[in-house]
């Protein structure tokens, strides 16, 4: 008897296997990597959120080449060794086309298999130069370089803050330290001398000692490349040490979490960020809709995700097939019309044009645009 | 001159700070080590659900319209130190008790297992990300006069005196008390102990918990001056405090104080002299050597043989 059921149960699940492959047979999938865990989780949720929608109305509007979109999330954690893990599952599970990475030091390994695999990646949120700089096919961007955002701070603090003796942190990660040199190139080119810079390691909790640092040698403004979670322990500490240099930062510790971790001192912090898309009047309906679900359609990488995925929707219609290699031509040579505006990829696979704001931050997660 | 000074004395002050938490959780590795013989690695997360134990109770209380911060620390310290030690003692009855007298690397293996089995059960339980609280005790002293001035934060001066209270009640604990005879006694020899009459079982979970509720100090303490907390901290605070506990001499509670003040003032003046991308170099750099020249930490005693 117990055999028998042994043999019902292995037929039931070959049964469910079948049942499986038949519904997913005529759907693309597309694979949504990035954080769903881990420190900067909420960036991942604002990308599963943008990309979801994509493909929400993309289905709703009756497909592609009459195929459904399918939206499969793996999650990375920002963390580079489980990116190479996500990168070989997602490899192993078949699906040719993904939206992702999300931290630059994510992309940048994961994008190595993609490329010998021929699987096209259109990451929304890497801002790392060296990722498009080596000359890979399968991989793009849905939004703009640190070589773009970090001189518009760059140049913002020359020629608007002027300070006395700038300081410029950085957590020694790509994302950061990338940025970091690039606003020191871009202030010691616009005549501007560097006071200090010096890098920190991310997860530290602990910056008195740097916070003492600065105060001695005087800095009036700090530069720092990286994301929130360290930017809002130094600003905490920065106040409770009466430290009150001017503080910027990228669009990577722009979001509501710094407000609670700085414990309110975050107000009056500069940020470089992305456009605000969602103010765009093209798209009012889009907005409607996330709002509808209850999800915030003005987090930093929501419509570059949606902006992906409708590259790559696009792109399979115009070859009216999922030949990576016809679909990556495709979307070199073509423009794209997204909720970030009409797109263009150039042969690094980087858009022609993107243009980076500066904001001032306040404490309760709203932002005023300076520049 | 002066203003060098001031400098000098501020990266101490800094130094001493985070030291001195160092010296509260190095104390668990330290005393569960000379008892048993074995790391408790997952003492690291003992610290980090201490933290996430105090963050409950402050929350909590401040919803309440409790205000009173000595009435908010008080009963965040003692639920912290309650939580964290019954943790402390049921890791020990289900993870390291059922494996004692087998291989040394057997309970090290589950300590490592409990370890991970610890974060991501907070991972589950509160989620991954960052937790904050706002800044209960703020302002503090500022001495000097020109360019640069030295702060001693109200938060750093709460930090050195609790730290100091818990490690002179442990040491008076440990010297006067009969239970911390026995916890002597033990250290020295278990076999011996039980065999006069001890009940080493016993001993061995009071270990467990008085470690832990140390932790559940620290977890506090660093909670109030950071601010934050997320399920992974446990593991880096883990790292530097057995580190503390093998530069000062592991087996040896006045070694873990003495190893986490050294190992917290040298990061504050690499940091604060050379640059805080080496504080971690230095400070591992400081452990190998001496390590090398001293293989039983500073205060350690040269007859243990355990791993």
């Amino acid at each position: 008897m117990k055999k028998h059921n042994k043999l019902i149960g292995l037929g039931a699940s070959l049964l469910m296997m079948g049942a499986s492959m038949i519904t997913h047979a005529d759907t693309i999938k597309i694979a949504l990597a990035g954080p769903v865990t881990g420190p900067v989780a909420q960036y991942g949720d604002m990308q599963m959120t943008g990309a979801q929608m994509a493909i929400e109305k993309i289905n709703e509007a009756g497909g592609v080449n009459g195929s459904q979109l399918e939206g499969i999330v793996y999650d990375d954690a920002c963390d580079p060794k489980q990116a190479v893990a996500v990168a070989n599952k997602i490899v192993n599970d078949g699906i040719k086309f993904v939206v992702g990475h999300l931290c630059s030091s994510s992309t940048q390994p994961a994008s190595d298999i993609y490329e010998d695999e021929g699987v096209i990646m259109i990451t929304p949120a890497s801002t790392n130069p060296d990722i498009t700089e080596r000359g890979y096919t399968m991989l793009f961007r849905t939004i703009g370089r640190d070589d773009q955002q970090a001189p518009s701070a760059g140049v913002y603090i020359a020629e608007t803050v002027k300070p006395k003796n700038l300081a410029i942190v950085h957590d020694k990660q790509q994302y950061g330290e990338g940025l970091a040199s690039v606003v020191k190139d871009t202030v010691e080119s616009n005549g501007m001398t560097v006071a200090m810079y010096e890098g920190i390691t991310a997860g530290d909790k602990d910056f008195s000692s740097l916070i003492a640092k600065m105060q001695k040698a005087d800095i009036d403004f700090v530069y720092y490349g990286g994301y929130h979670p360290e930017l809002g322990l130094i600003l905490r500490q920065s106040a409770e040490k009466n430290f009150d240099a001017g503080f910027m930062g990228p669009e990577g510790v722009g979001n509501s979490e710094i407000n609670s971790i700085s414990g309110g001192a975050s107000e009056g912090l500069m940020i470089t960020s992305l456009p605000s898309f969602e103010l765009r009047p093209e798209n009012k309906a889009l907005v409607e809709a996330f709002k509808a679900k209850d999800q915030d359609p003005s987090g930093a990488f929501v419509m570059t995700s949606y902006a992906a995925v409708k590259a790559i929707a696009d792109a399979i219609a115009m070859t009216e097939g999922t030949n990576t290699e016809e679909i990556q031509k495709a979307l070199r040579s073509n423009s794209f019309d997204t909720p970030i505006g009409e797109i263009n990829f150039d042969d690094k696979g980087d858009l022609e044009k993107f243009d980076f704001v500066v904001y001032e931050w306040h404490a309760d997660g709203t932002k005023t645009a300076v520049k | 001159m002066l203003e060098a000074f001031l400098y000098f004395i501020q990266q101490l002050l800094n130094g001493l700070t985070i030291g001195s938490t160092y010296a509260l959780i190095a104390i668990g590795y330290t005393m569960v080590y000379g008892i048993i013989g074995m790391i408790n690695f997952a003492h690291g997360e003992i610290y980090m659900i201490g933290t996430y134990a105090s963050f409950v109770v402050i929350a909590g209380l401040t919803m309440l319209g409790i205000e009173y911060v000595p009435i908010i620390l008080g009963c965040a310290l003692i639920v912290a130190m309650i939580v964290s030690s019954s943790f402390g003692w049921a890791i020990e009855r289900t993870a390291y008790r059922p494996l004692r007298g087998k291989h040394r690397l057997i309970p090290l293996i589950s300590a490592i297992g409990m370890s991970i089995f610890l974060q991501n059960y907070m991972v589950l339980g509160q989620g991954a990300r960052d937790v904050a609280i706002p800044p209960i005790i703020t302002g503090g002293w500022s001495f000097g006069g020109g360019d640069f001035q030295a702060t001693l934060s109200y938060m750093q001066l709460v930090i050195f005196v609790v730290t100091f209270v818990s490690m002179y009640a442990l040491s008076e604990f440990i010297s006067k008390s009969r239970m911390g005879r026995a916890c002597r006694a033990v250290a020295e020899d278990l076999k011996m102990a039980s065999l006069l009459g001890i009940n080493t079982n016993r001993v061995i979970s009071l270990t467990f918990v008085i470690g832990a509720a140390l932790a559940a100090v620290a977890g506090l303490l660093l909670g109030l001056y950071y601010g934050i907390a997320n399920p992974h901290i446990g593991f880096i605070a883990g790292l530097k405090a057995f580190t503390a506990a093998v530069l000062g001499g592991i087996g040896s509670i006045p070694g873990a104080m003495l190893g986490g003040l050294i190992l917290g003032v040298t990061e504050s003046f690499t940091a604060g002299y050379f640059s805080s991308e080496y504080k971690d170099v230095v400070s591992f750099s400081l452990l190998v050597l001496i390590l090398l020249f001293r293989p039983t930490g500073l205060l350690g005693k040269p007859d243990v043989e355990k791993i």
